[in-house]
């Protein structure tokens, strides 16, 4: 998945548990073998190397059922949440911390736009250029659909953690929700607010020791489909929901607005949240938790 | 104060609960089940050409089965299966040629047979990390017939699970005491024993396909011959083995698969057979299942068969008039109707079974006067808790 994955569940019988950690491990790596953006042999390069192509490529239910969730958060968030936009990511290097060519984020967001994608039934065909990234989605829903194989295999106390994103097996012993440390987008280690959670999940999205300042202003590695430029909203969310794909769809969405857009987003949710604003100040119901 | 989820919120839930490894709703694992049987299996009556006296009416057999399964701790599970079987009608008695020199049946009995046999099996099951090992023992009873069976069982998952290797090998002692004995001079009281050895591996092909071979032996020693037959003797052994191999296919466009099997047989008293039927087992949505079946059968007959009994012999010669036993062919054809209800699973079919001589892929020289046609019907009941 490319980042750090732990899985905590409890078994009084180690040959059940480790049957269970191979089951997680074994979805987990189908998940990333299919839609890693950075594995030459996924799916999903696949589908990105069908960009251009006449006939396009024939997508299989599973992929299918993300491009309709992605199609939901596109919609929802008019258009600011847009997994066409792989192809701009790649112009933006944040380490060098240069600003791309006017020219080439032109170029870049020519060749984005959910809704340039044609469907023949279930064939994709994509605009020459154009490049698929399902990062605030897969890796999110690994977590819910790993969670889910535990709790069918009988698991009933446990919990998942993808890369920062949470999802809950169930409860700890004793029925005690799982405190999870949301740590600071600048500081590692250090937290800035805790979640108790007991069900569902919870997913964080943030700039995440990259970002860059340009000409005095901070801009997040979070890119702007609409403008081609790094959004200066909201420099952290963490949303908890009854799914961590939604509290990723969720949380990402608020990072794409402006930051009071964000906030409100977030408030009208009605979900737990915690941000962080440009000046460093945190807020939401689950900052004092 | 809770407020009301954003139209966004609800908007993203449903697509997100929508996806394949979330939207199974969440349940406990299936712990145990129930299943219960009732089938009906009718061979049709002789005409009077084929048995010109006596009665003309063949088995009729209702079956009940009961299963249960449940986990019984952590690393075990335990199986428990009871049969009911309640048998009327007659079997062939002895064979002569008739008044147009084809050979003709006589059935036992001018009332028939009225018998019961009732089974009772109990297994368990180790779970490993990488396989599991069981092990039963089942009790069988009728009339004229007690069975006592036992038998061990060891199954070992390979090569990330896509390959499974598996080997039984079991035993069973049967008592034969023929009703009637004395007035009909049959033999009073007779054993047998069996012991039985197989070897299967399966294999996961790919996403779609998936393929299985077995090999099994068997060896029966004792009393084989039919203590009803005016006239049957049959060798003291027998050995059996059999090849089976199945593959099946899902076919994504169509929301089915194909089923298809073959099998080997062959034993020692010169019957060689083979098998093979396919199967569509085609899906309508989540729930129902439909499954039209086809399925040839042929076999040479044994080398003591004889389509007319010779009672010129000396009883100590090996023959035998079992239609069992003869050269046919057989065509059977079936539907599967399967449906899923909450916990229930409820199954039905309903089967056509047609032997003749003329259905053989080899010439026939001594057809049996006494091959059965019959139909079989069955309804299923899954209960799981």
């Amino acid at each position: 998945m490319g980042s750090h994955c732990e899985v905590q569940f409890f078994d009084d019988s180690r040959v059940y548990a480790k049957r269970l950690a191979k089951k997680l491990t074994d979805e987990a790596s189908r998940l990333e073998k299919k839609y890693s953006r950075f594995r030459s042999d996924s799916f999903l390069s696949q589908i990105n190397a069908q960009a251009g192509a006449k006939n396009g490529i024939e997508i299989d239910q599973e992929t299918l059922l993300l491009f309709d969730h992605a199609l939901t958060c596109y919609e929802q968030s008019e258009g600011l949440f847009d997994i066409t936009s792989g192809r701009l990511s790649r112009i933006w290097n944040f380490k060098g911390g240069q600003v791309p060519d006017q020219k080439l984020i032109a170029d870049a967001l020519e060749r984005t736009g959910f809704d340039k994608l044609n469907w023949h039934q279930s064939r994709l065909l994509i605009p020459e250029g154009m490049e698929i990234d399902f990062g605030g989605i897969v890796k999110e829903y690994a977590a819910d659909s790993l969670a889910r194989l535990a709790r069918a295999s009988g698991y009933n106390s446990g919990l998942l953690n993808l890369g920062g994103d949470f999802s809950v097996i169930g409860p700890m012993p004793e029925q005690k929700s799982w405190p999870i440390g949301i740590t600071q987008p600048d500081s590692t280690g250090s937290i800035m607010a805790t979640v108790n959670l007991s069900d569902g999940g919870l997913a964080s999205s943030g700039d995440y020791e990259r970002f860059f300042f340009f000409e005095g202003e901070r801009y997040s590695h979070i890119l702007n489909p609409k403008t081609g430029w790094p959004s200066k909203g909201l420099r952290a969310v963490s949303v908890a929901s009854h799914l961590c794909t939604v509290a990723g769809s969720m949380a990402s969405i608020a990072m794409l607005k402006s930051e009071s857009d964000g906030i409100q987003w977030l408030v009208d949710s009605s979900l737990p949240h915690v941000y962080m604003r440009q000046d460093g100040s945190i807020g939401g119901p689950s900052s004092n938790v | 104060m809770k407020a009301r989820p954003s139209r966004s919120l609800l908007a993203i839930s449903t697509t997100a609960l929508a996806l394949p490894g979330i939207a199974i709703a969440d349940a406990p694992p299936v712990n145990s089940s129930l299943s219960y049987q009732v089938s009906n299996y009718k061979e049709d009556d002789l005409s009077r050409e084929e048995s010109p006296f006596g009665d003309l009416g063949r088995y009729d057999i209702d079956v009940h089965q009961f299963q249960f399964i449940s986990p019984l701790g952590r690393n075990f599970s335990l199986q428990v299966d009871a049969n009911y079987e309640d048998i009327s009608g007659a079997s062939p008695w002895f064979t002569t040629i008739g008044p147009s020199g084809s050979p003709i049946v006589s059935l036992s009995g001018a009332s028939g047979i009225e018998d019961s046999r009732g089974e009772l099996s109990v297994g368990t099951r180790y779970y490993l990390e990488n396989g599991s090992i069981g092990g039963n023992i089942g009790y069988s009873e009728e009339n004229d017939y007690r069975a006592t069976y036992g038998g061990i069982n060891a199954e070992r998952h390979f090569n990330n699970d896509l390959t499974t290797v598996s080997v039984s090998l079991s035993y069973s002692s049967d008592d034969i005491f023929p009703t009637d004995a004395e007035i009909f001079n049959r033999v009073i009281s007779e054993d047998k024993s069996s012991t039985s050895a197989v070897v299967s591996i399966s294999q996961i092909i790919n996403q779609v396909s998936t393929f299985q071979t077995a090999f099994s032996i068997t060896e029966q020693s004792g009393f084989l011959t039919d203590p009803y037959k005016l006239i049957d003797t049959r060798p003291d052994n027998k050995t059996q083995i059999a090849w089976s191999n199945s593959y099946r296919r899902y076919i994504r466009g169509s929301d089915a698969a194909w089923h298809v099997n073959y099998r080997f047989y062959h034993d020692d008293f010169g019957v060689t057979s083979h098998t093979a039927d396919m199967s569509w087992h085609q899906n309508f949505g989540n729930t129902i299942q439909v499954i039209p079946m086809l399925r040839y059968y042929n076999q040479s007959a044994a080398d003591f068969f004889t389509n007319v009994d010779d009672f010129s012999r000396p009883a100590t010669d090996f023959q035998s008039s079992d239609y069992r036993l003869s050269a046919f062919g057989a065509i059977s054809a079936g539907l599967t109707v399967k449906t899923t209800v909450g916990d229930w699973d409820a199954t039905l079919t309903g089967e056509r079974y047609l032997a003749d001589e003329k259905y053989s892929a080899f010439n026939v020289s001594q057809p049996s006067a006494a091959l059965i046609r019959y139909f079989r019907v069955s309804l299923g009941l899954d209960f799981s808790f």
